[in-house]
């Protein structure tokens, strides 16, 4: 490559244009090869004028997030919307789960996706299953499941039901999971296969 | 309070007052939060909200209604499907008829 000569006096301010830099600006130092700290910077242009920011402030993670199971069978009983009590968790970003419930941590407001998956024994022809998500003790949404293929309730075959849905939610808004059926008589809720996920997103 | 088995005994509630289960429909709602289930909401015309002494009153019948509830489900479940129930009909109905009073007996009602 050959040599510039740099005036007398300096390079002038702004005069350092793209066709100045060559690809080895940024080739020729060493990789990070890891994800970078939340205090490294990058180098950007923010409406034509050149700002460092923290990689902080880029991308970003989806959390508070938790997903959280059953870790043994729940029995749910016939007419009443019953709280899911998971007692197991897969993981708990903030500890924002406990009590059977998600409380959106304090200056973690925002938009959160929760989603869960619900396994029952079957229930009886044309009687339903069905999940509520409850957010501060009151019905927020549900999905349901309702036979009509069966014969009968069997406690060997299973119905779930799958859930999601986003919400705008504020600090100390919390979050529970409710199932209800009206087979008749008791049923079971199925350990590790029901559960109870959420997060943030990123927006 | 918590009332247990308390679908039956608020069914069996609304029958001794006229009403019929379909009242769950829209006007009743019942909760379990953990401690045992209660009545949440309750806006059935012209029948007021029962107590917990009145609703533990029905327990006896309640367990019944339950039980047989499960003698019910055991039952289809032995009939098996309707369209091969219609078939043995078909072939022999009495063979079919002597099957189901068997299935019948083996698991009465309470």
């Amino acid at each position: 490559m050959s040599k510039t000569q740099i005036p007398t006096g300096g390079i002038a301010d702004d005069a350092i244009s793209e066709e100045h830099l060559d690809a080895t600006a940024i080739t020729g130092h060493t990789a990070l090869a890891e994800a970078p700290a939340s205090t490294d910077e990058f180098l950007i242009s923010d409406g034509g004028t050149l700002k460092r920011i923290d990689s902080s402030y880029i991308g970003g993670t989806n959390t508070p997030a938790f997903h959280v199971y059953l870790s043994g069978d729940q029995t749910i009983g016939t007419g009443a919307a019953t709280k899911v009590t998971f007692d197991s968790e897969y993981y708990d970003t903030d500890s924002a789960f406990a009590s059977n419930k998600f409380t959106v941590p304090s200056g973690e407001g925002g938009t959160y996706n929760f989603q869960a998956i619900i396994k029952t024994q079957s229930v009886n022809n044309n009687t339903a299953l069905q999940v509520f998500l409850y957010k501060n003790n009151s019905e927020l949404d549900s999905q349901q499941s309702r036979h009509k293929d069966y014969m009968s309730a069997s406690s060997s075959e299973e119905l779930h039901v799958s859930f999601s849905y986003t919400d705008v939610a504020s600090a100390t808004d919390y979050y529970e999971l409710y199932v209800f059926h009206n087979n008749g008589n008791n049923r079971t809720l199925k350990a590790e296969t029901s559960s109870f996920w959420g997060y943030k997103l990123i927006t | 309070m918590a009332v247990d088995n308390i679908y039956y005994k608020v069914k069996l509630y609304l029958e001794a007052n006229s009403k019929t289960k379909s009242e769950f429909d829209s006007n009743i709602a019942l909760q379990d939060d953990g401690s045992g289930s209660y009545i949440k909401t309750w806006s059935v015309s012209g029948v007021a909200k029962p107590t917990d002494s009145q609703l533990n009153a029905l327990s006896s019948n309640a367990t019944k209604e339950y039980n047989n509830s499960i003698i019910r489900q055991t039952r289809k479940a032995s009939y098996g499907d309707i369209g091969e129930q219609l078939d043995e009909i078909y072939k022999d109905i009495d063979a079919w008829k002597a099957r189901i009073k068997s299935i019948k007996d083996a698991n009465p009602k309470e």
